[in-house]
Formats: C-alpha cells, structure tokens, sequence
C-alpha cells in the first residue's frame, strides 16, 4: 500500500529544541527510513521570545547521540563544566562540577539559543528525512470517532488551511502549547512566577570562564553563562536577572532598576560589564515570562507532550532543555521497540505512550520540585527559605562528595528515590542547625535563633508533600491508572 | 487645610516649569547656601581649627557648661577658647534668666549648668541676670532635682551627697554580656555615662569647682538639709524601688572583698575597650566622664588616652550661631555632641555634590568589628554617626550615604567599591530590623533595655528612643525605602513585618504625626508597597490633607519633606506646584537668611536628645525644589533626593 500523500506518522508541532530532538531521535529509531515525519514551526525562523540556552551533561548527551553536538560546537555552542554559585557577591563561590558525578558526561552545553534552533534544523534540513516546514501553525486537532488524535488542521505561510492525518502528533510548542490546549488537556496549577529578563555581554569577566555563575542577594537570583564562542575570538555571555512578576518598572525605567537593585549585587568586574551592556541594550531588554506548570498529562490517544509543554518549572536549575531532551530519548526509545509495528497499527501505541508517561512522570516532577525548592530558598524572601538557603552553601560546603550528590540531583543524572530523600532531610537538618548558629553575631539573642529556626522547620514540613509526591512519581507501578486531569 | 486630595498634575501644569522659572531661580539662589553648608562640614570632618569649623548639629549648652566645669581638673581649655565658648553661655541665657532647651522651654538642668558655668567664669551671683537664673532654678525645684548628668556634676563638687544619684550594683559589671541586666543591654550612650559614673562613684570622686549651693532648695532658708530627690517614680513599684536603692548603698558600704575592685577593674576594662580611633567615646558627655574617671584612677595628664580624649573633644567644638537669647545673631564657640554628623554630611553631598565626595563618604564605611555586631547578624559595612567612631554603627548615617550612594554617576570609577558598599550595608540594614519589625539606630534590643523597666528617674536614659519614638519611626521608615530601592518589596517576610510594624506603631495617630514623620512613611511604602497597598494609599491622602492654603504643610523644611515625598507617589501634581512655589518664594523673601526661617532640630543623644539643625532648612529645601525642577522639566526621571 502507497502513503497517502496528506498522512504521516508523526506530526511535530514546534521546531524547538525538543520538537528537533524528537524528530531525530523518532528518526533514528526508525531503521527502514519510511516513517513520514513531520515538523511545524510557526516561526520561519527562531522564535523570537528570549528561551532557555543552558544543557546539563545529561542533554548534552542525548544530543551527542542524536548527532547534534558536533554540529553545535562548531556553530559556537561553548562546553561547560557545571555551577560557581555565590551566595553573596564577597561570598567565596561554591563550585559544583559536573565532573564530580560518577559514571556521567563530565560537560554539559550552553549555547545561543538562535544559534540552537537554527543549527539543529539546518542539520534537519540537510538530512532530508524529516520533513519541516517553517511558517506553519496549528489551528486545530482533528478527532477520529473514538477521540483519539488523528491528524491535524495547519495554516500555511499563504493562510490556507491544510488538513493533515497522523497517528501520533508530538506537542512541542513549549509552556504555552497550542496542542495542549487544543487538546483539551488541563494545565490546572500553572501559574506565572515572575520575569527574566536577559542580556548579552561580550567577553565578561567570569570567575571561572566555562561555568554558570550564580549570583544571591538581588532580589532574585542573577545567571550568567557563557553561550556563543564567536568567530573573532570573543565569548558571549548571557546574563539573566529574575523578576517579580509584578514588574517594579517597565520599559526604559527597568533599566534604571536593575541598574539601582540588581547590579549592585553581582561581584566585580562584572557587575561594571553587566551595568553597561544593560545601559547600551538597545530598545526594550529580552523578557521571558517564567512559569511553573506542574507536569499536566503528558499524553492522549494519539498525542504526547514533550519539552515544556509536557510541564515546565523556573529555569533556576537550567534544566528545561535537558529534560526536552530527555523526552525526546524516551519517545525514541518507545519508536525503536515499535518500529517492526506494521503498517495499519499506530507506530507508537497505547501502550507505548503509557510508557512514555510513566518514564515522563518521574523525572519531571523530580526536576520540578527540585527546581521550585531550589528557587524558594535562592530568592529568600521567607526566614525558611533563607535557612535553607544558608544550610545549602553550608551543606555545599561540607565536603566534594555533598556537591556531587546535589550535582547529581541538579543536572537531571540522578533519580533514584532514596537519594533525593537522603539530599532532603541532610538540607533540613543542616536548615535548623544553622538556624541556631548564627554566622556572624556573637551573642544572638534567643528569640531570633528560635525564629529562624521555627521558618525553617515549617519550611521543611511544607516541602513534606512535595517530597512525597516526587518520592510517589519514582516509586509508582507503570500499570497503575493515572488519575484523569 | 484641604480635606482631600487635588487631583494629580496634568502635563500642561509640567510645562509650567521652564528654564529659568521662579521656581529655578530660586533653586540657583538656595542651592549656595546648602553648598556653602556643605563645605563647612566637611571641612571640619577634614580636622581643621574649632575657630574654623561650624557645628552642623548644636546642641543646647549642657556640654558646653560640662566642659567648662571638667576643665577644673582637665586643664585643657585655653583663655580665648574659654571666653569663646562662654560667649555661647551667655549669649543663650533668656532674658527671664533661664537658658532654653532646643524646643524653647525653660529648662532646669541647662540653667543649674548655665549659672555653674558662669560662676567657673568668674560672673558674679548678684549679678542680675545670674540672681534670675537662681530664681528660675528654685522656682522649678532646685538644682537637686536637675536630670542625672548635673546631679553626677553636684556630687562631684560636694554639692550634693552621692546618695542622690542612683546605685549600681558592682556585680552587674562581672555579669557575662548576654545576660539581660547587664550594662552591655544599655544603649552605648547610656554605657558610656554609667561606666565612669560607678568608676566616679566607687571612689567618691571630687573636683574643685564653684559652690553651687546657691541652687539649692532647703526645706527653709536656715535649714542645712536639702530636699532629697526622688529616684524613682511615684507608686509602689517606686516606694520598692527606693528602697532597693537604698539597700544597694547600704550593702556597698559593707566590706565585701574583692568584689568591688574587681567591678571597678571590669568597668575600666570598658573604658578601654570602648575608646574609638578618633580618640574619644560614643559622644562627648560619656568622653568627659571616661577622661574625669580616669584621672581619678590615676592616669596622669599626658596619659595619650586624657590626649586623645581631649583631641577629641576640642575636634567637635566649632562655631555657631545664637538663635536664641540675650545674645542672638551672635556667632560663638560651642561644644558639640560628636563630631560632624556622617548623616548631614550625606545629605548636604545630595544637594550639592563634589567629585571627592563620595570618596570621602566611602573612606568613613565601618570595616571593623563592633558591639552592634554583638546581637546584628551581619559582617562589618554601614557607617558611624561621625568619623572615626569605626565602633558604633549608626543606621540613621547609613541609610543618608546610602542615599548618596545609589545616585552616583554611570561614569564614576568609584561605582564598583560603592556598589560592595552599599550590598553590605544593606546586609547590615536587614541585620538591625528588631523582631517586631522596627530598626535599631545603633544596637538591636536598644528601645527595649530590660533595665529601662524599673521605674528608676531616670530609666529612659538607658535606652534609645521608645519603640514608638518618632525617630525610630522614621528610622524605620527610611530603611525600608532603601531596602525598597534596592528590590525588597513587601513580598519579602521582612519588608512585610516593618510594614507591619510601621502601620501599627502610628495607627490612629497620624493627626499627631509629624509631615517628617509622615513624608518619611510615605517614603517606605512607595519604595516596597504597589500602588494599591492600603498603606500607600493611607499616607498619600493622609499628606495631601495636610496642606495648607498658602500651599506649605508647615515650616520650610517641613514642606520640603512633603514636597519630595509627594514626588515619589504621585510625580508632579498640583499640589507639589503649590509647596514649590511656596518654597521658592519663602527663598526669595528670606535670601541669605533662608536658614533662621525655620527651626528645624535632629535627634541628639542622651541629656541632649534634640539638636539644632541649622543647614536643614537649605539643604533640604534645595533637595526638594531640584527634584522637583528634574521631574516637570523631565531631565533625570530618578529622584535626586533619595
């Protein structure tokens, strides 16, 4: 039987990271090469929103595997070597290495996150086996009498409308899917936390040139990182400064208050790079909402959500793209163990995508709690979540081996349940004790040690459910119905 | 007095204000006097002659008189510094006899002290400005019944039996630190006094000095018994107390070993440890004590600790002008409290800013360990109240040079060490928040000395401020707008909990609030509250109500204030063009006289809790009027004023 001209076996929507990753990796496991994929993009060219531009190891090995990193680190994409977070801007940094986890890839990736999308479709494109198509965008899905998801309406660049059949489409058009709606799937929990807002600096003064330094002490935490080896020898480094989501200052005077608020807080010389490239950006800064979407349902008959579509958290852990990733891999892997399906059977099924789920369903409420808790106690605005904060860099500072296991916790390398417990009650045992041990006043009174240590320990209860329902997600049977959401 | 709000300015009213408006030209005209204002204080923070240097904060004449009865046994005051400062003495003696506190009420203790210094001078008691000050001084009790500090002064001359002053048990002084009666828990003025005074009072300590007993109130003219002062307050708690302090004395004329060396040892010890780098002590009446306490413990008068004192001492003298008494307009020596104020400094540098300013301002940040480090959990940063005292904190200084700070130049090469200045001192703004939520000026725990609650006299010298004290309002409130400033907004636990605290300390007590007070809290809740926060809301229309017709909120320097906080919550409205014109014409019709129109006053410490403030009226009304220029004619969107 001849394919039918209008029907393919899985339609991507968004030509992203994960939507490029899924296509290659659906791509791969498919060895007869007669799979018809397809991907959409809206965007002739990158999106142009401000997006995430930072990859652990973990990413940065899906992307070896799917034969993008090569291609990325000619494009520009810098290796990096993990973490300096800096409690203060005189504080003496604490350094987190990849290389410290066991058994894994020692260098994550940053890149420009233009430079990203456009060399992964670019390799798309020169590969020839995935159909793209750029400047097209979803209107709606299309239902087979059962209600599974079988095919999709688009526009095209000349607004006409195209109907499409599939078997499987793939939503990867990020935390504010079109197919997620559209698919009636509820994003029930989501909720704007706040801003970041992003600049470029060109040839910063890093503490340490291939690491993503994190600064305290502004009102939210300051990231920078280098994401573009230039072709003259420079190095780009983005800076990002989150926000309050009821922004101070909008437009030219958010400048003036990040110049006033957070500038001041990051350790020099870069503090003096980061105030004039902030003064000589030109126009508006780069602004991307950040959003906390607890993991909703990642699939449907016919559908599956990957990337930030499928649930997404504050970029504090830098770990959105690796998680992308990661669905990626998963939804290949479940192409490669149906890829004898035969013609006339959806090439990934019920089953397949239950399984997808279920892997979906452990790692990302493991990075979302792990991410919103992480966070809370960077952002400080609570007696809790500075102890924790402070029990952290403490905790950090204890010892190699207490920085590689959060290292691993952190870059997405580790999921096993009893570390992440292990992690939670080592952070709140060292919370209360150094609620009761001040750090610098030599007779603090009583009250405010009780205090703090009180924020502390309600801080810890509260994360009790949290903790639970990770521990919950890692540990749950994969035959065990989901609730409906 | 409006009953409510004007409706805010429209951009026509902006376009009102041109180059080389009323309004400008009177700014061009005030700005000279704050610049001038400026240079005389930091001058006198460089070191230069007293004869040179002005007083930016008088005091009344209480440390003046007590330096000239100290000289008795210091030796330090030549014949032309003498008559200077007795200049200042008699030029403030009202013509009821009296010498006035800064408010303008007759007041005791300055006239026991000014008759005192008088007499030290060589005035003659029937002189008939010197019989009315004996007359003012029996008419409201005798001098027996002055505040602490002249009873100490009457003990020491033999005036007055010791018993008159109250005890300190010498076991407080071997109490470890934390413990909650220990002098530690005064505040550093109160710890300042009280240390010489038990070293002066342990050793029974006398200097020669004119016979005060003239002041004295006998129960009849041939009575040699003097009518005894009560040390506590009336009730049984008082009755109870009394009668602790006399046990107290009793016990401590009872042999006990060496126990009271040991408390004396330990007190001296203080004396030592607290003497800062500029020679003296936390101000100048706890430095007049230390010196005279250690003369008495021997140390002779080229001792480098009596040099250092007495540099100190003669480093905070400086030229003022009478503004009150039989010698107003003069200019005189006086004897200031401390040295120049870090705080008035900073403000002045606002209003008219040199180069070298913030330098300076840097070179003054605290970098060594303190007592405020004691119960504040944050590393060294924050500024002293006046140069050298690298001991003390003063958060009132820190949040002025803050101000300062966070409007230098995008050009400036000093911006990186100012922004490392300003993270820590804001680490040392959250460290001073109290538990309730107020701000401690100094130490934490110092509104709230567990002393202070015995019902002793004079318990309120041994703390700074009670917790609803008008300044520790502001304090607070000014801490909160830099922390505003600097991004913490109400969604932080601790900006909420001052917000908190700043609502409940003044509600229902706005009427009585002063437009400082009120100008200063409008300040906090712009800097961390969003528009439709009740307490913005609350302070705009409790301000705006404020106005008066002819378009002030009361004196000059009140209606500055009211002015630039008005700025901050609304911008340019229409009723910040009428407190901008009521400036500038006050600055036209008063010109070089600008700073006699209005008595504005700063807190002091101790026996001297208000000073005068004679360059607030330019300085503040200049601050006020650029913003105002710099917001209608759209030059710089940020306030200038901070």
């Amino acid at each position: 039987m001849s394919p039918q001209p209008n029907h393919y076996d899985v339609v991507i929507i968004g030509a992203g990271l994960a939507g490029c990753a899924t296509a290659r990796a659906l791509r791969d496991a498919d060895p007869t090469g007669t799979r018809r994929i397809l991907l959409v993009d809206k965007c002739t060219d990158v999106h142009p929103q401000f997006s995430g531009e930072f990859i652990h190891p973990r990413g940065a090995e899906i992307l070896d595997k799917l034969g993008f990193y090569a291609p990325l680190v000619q494009a520009g994409a810098v290796d990096v070597d993990g973490f300096l977070a800096f409690e203060h801007a005189d504080a003496q940094p604490v350094e987190l290495d990849y290389a410290d986890v066991p058994n894994r890839r020692p260098r994550g990736l940053a890149v420009h996150h233009k430079t990203l999308v456009r060399t992964l479709r670019g390799e798309l494109r020169r590969a020839g086996d995935v159909e793209l198509r750029e400047g097209w965008s979803l209107i709606e899905l299309v239902r087979s009498d059962s209600g599974s998801i079988c095919g999709v309406v688009l526009s095209g660049p000349d607004k006409t409308r195209h109907t499409l059949t599939c078997d499987l489409v793939v939503g990867a058009d990020g935390k504010n899917s079109s197919v997620r709606k559209l698919a009636g799937i509820s994003d029930e929990g989501r909720e704007t936390i706040g801003f970041t807002a992003g600049v470029s600096v060109t040839d910063a003064t890093l503490t340490r040139d291939t690491y993503a330094h994190v600064m305290l002490g502004a009102w939210g935490p300051v990231l920078a990182y280098p994401i573009q080896n230039e072709a003259d020898g420079t190095v780009t480094t983005r800076v990002t400064l989150d926000l309050p989501k009821e922004l101070p200052a909008k437009g030219a005077a958010l400048k003036d208050h990040l110049l006033e608020a957070y500038v001041p807080f990051l350790p020099a010389p870069l503090s003096t790079q980061v105030a004039e490239a902030i003064r000589r950006h030109p126009g508006n800064l780069y602004m991307a909402p950040t959003v906390d979407l607890p993991a909703p349902a990642a699939i449907q008959p016919g559908l599956a959500l990957v990337g930030d579509a499928g649930g997404c958290s504050h970029p504090i852990t830098a770990s959105g793209m690796t998680m992308g990733l990661r669905d990626a891999e998963t939804l290949g892997e479940e192409a490669r163990r149906r890829a004898a399906a035969p013609r006339g059977e959806p090439w990934l099924d019920g089953a397949a995508l239950r399984r997808y789920r279920t892997q979906h369903d452990r790692y990302v409420p493991t990075r979302q709690a792990l991410a919103s808790a992480i966070y809370e106690a960077f952002r400080g605005e609570r007696e809790g979540s500075r102890a924790i904060r402070r029990a952290l860099f403490e905790y950090w500072g204890s010892g190699r081996s207490a920085r590689s296991r959060s290292m691993a916790l952190l870059s997405c390398s580790e999921g096993r349940p009893s570390v992440f417990l292990a992690e939670y009650f080592k952070t709140a045992r060292h919370a209360l004790s150094s609620s009761l041990v001040p750090q610098h006043a030599r007779r603090f009174p009583v009250a405010d040690r009780v205090r703090r240590a009180r924020g502390a320990a309600a801080l810890a209860k509260d994360k009790l459910g949290l903790v639970a329902a990770v521990m919950w997600a890692q540990v749950r049977p994969s035959w065990m119905p989901h609730a409906s959401r | 007095m409006l009953d409510s709000p004007l409706p805010t300015a429209s951009s026509n009213v902006a376009s009102a204000v041109v180059e080389g408006s009323p309004i400008e030209r009177s700014l061009a005209a005030v700005h000279p006097l704050a610049a001038r204002w400026r240079g005389r204080v930091l001058d006198s923070m460089e070191g230069t002659e007293p004869t040179q240097r002005w007083l930016a904060a008088v005091p009344d004449i209480g440390p003046t008189c007590e330096v000239l009865l100290a000289d008795r046994l210091l030796c330090d005051l030549g014949k032309e510094e003498t008559e200077a400062l007795m200049q200042w003495v008699r030029g403030s003696q009202d013509a009821s006899g009296a010498w006035m506190s800064v408010e303008g009420s007759p007041d005791l203790s300055l006239t026991v002290l000014g008759w005192w210094a008088r007499r030290c001078a060589g005035d003659d008691p029937s002189e008939a400005s010197m019989v009315k000050a004996q007359r003012v001084v029996h008419s409201l009790g005798g001098a027996q019944r002055a505040n602490f500090g002249v009873r100490l002064w009457l003990a020491l001359a033999g005036a007055v039996p010791w018993d008159f002053l109250p005890a300190i048990p010498g076991e407080l002084f071997l109490l470890p630190r934390s413990t909650w009666v220990s002098p530690s828990r005064f505040a550093p003025w109160a710890r300042g006094i009280l240390t010489p005074y038990y070293v002066l009072a342990r050793a029974s300590a006398s200097v020669r000095l004119p016979d005060p007993s003239p002041l004295m109130l006998r129960r009849d003219p041939d009575a040699t018994a003097l009518v005894s002062p009560r040390l506590t307050r009336p009730g049984l708690a008082g009755d109870i107390l009394q009668a602790f302090d006399k046990t107290v004395k009793l016990t401590q004329k009872l042999p006990r070993g060496p126990l009271r060396r040991r408390a004396v040892a330990r007190a001296v010890d203080w004396l030592d440890e607290t003497r800062q780098r500029h020679g003296g002590w936390f101000s100048t009446r706890p430095t007049l004590l230390a010196l005279l306490a250690m003369r008495v413990q021997g140390a002779r008068v080229d001792d480098p600790r009596i040099l250092g004192g007495l540099a100190h001492l003669r480093a905070t003298r400086g030229q003022v002008v009478v503004r009150r008494g039989v010698g107003r307009g003069q200019t005189a020596l006086a004897q200031g409290v401390g040295g120049s104020r870090v705080s008035t400094a900073a403000r002045l540098v606002l209003a008219d800013r040199h180069p070298s300013d913030v330098a300076s301002l840097l070179r003054m940040e605290l970098s060594s360990a303190g007592p405020w480090q004691d119960r504040a959990n944050a590393l060294a940063g924050g500024w002293p109240h006046e140069p050298g005292a690298g001991a003390h904190l003063d958060v009132d200084a820190t949040c002025s040079v803050l101000a300062v700070l966070s409007s230098i130049e995008e050009s400036s090469p000093l911006r990186a060490p100012a922004w490392a200045a300003r993270r820590r001192a804001t680490d040392v703004l959250l460290a001073m928040q109290e538990g309730p939520g107020g701000f401690a000026r100094f130490e934490r725990g110092e509104a709230d000395v567990f002393m202070q609650r015995f019902p002793w006299t004079d318990a309120d010298l041994l703390a700074q401020g009670s917790n609803d004290d008008p300044n520790r309002v502001r304090l607070a409130a000014r801490s909160l707008t830099h922390l505003g400033r600097t991004g913490f907004r109400i969604d932080d636990d601790r900006v909420a909990r001052g917000i908190d605290w700043l609502r409940n300390v003044t509600a229902d007590a706005y009427e009585t609030r002063s437009i400082r007070t009120l100008s200063a809290l409008a300040g906090a809740a712009v800097a961390t509250c969003p528009p439709s926060h009740p307490m913005r809301q609350e302070m705009e229309h409790r301000l705006r109500a404020r106005q008066r017709e002819d378009g002030s909120f009361g004196d000059l320097v009140a209606t500055a204030h009211a002015l630039s906080a008005l700025l901050e919550l609304s911008g340019a409205c229409v009723q910040c063009h009428r407190a901008a014109r009521h400036l500038a014409e006050a600055v036209d019709r008063h010109g070089d006289d600008l700073e006699r129109a209005s008595q504005a006053t700063c807190q002091g410490f101790g026996l001297s809790p208000r000073l005068e403030d004679p360059s607030a009226t330019a300085r503040e009304v200049s601050l006020a009027l650029r913003t105002f220029v710099a917001q209608t004619t759209g030059r710089r969107g940020r306030s200038t004023q901070r």
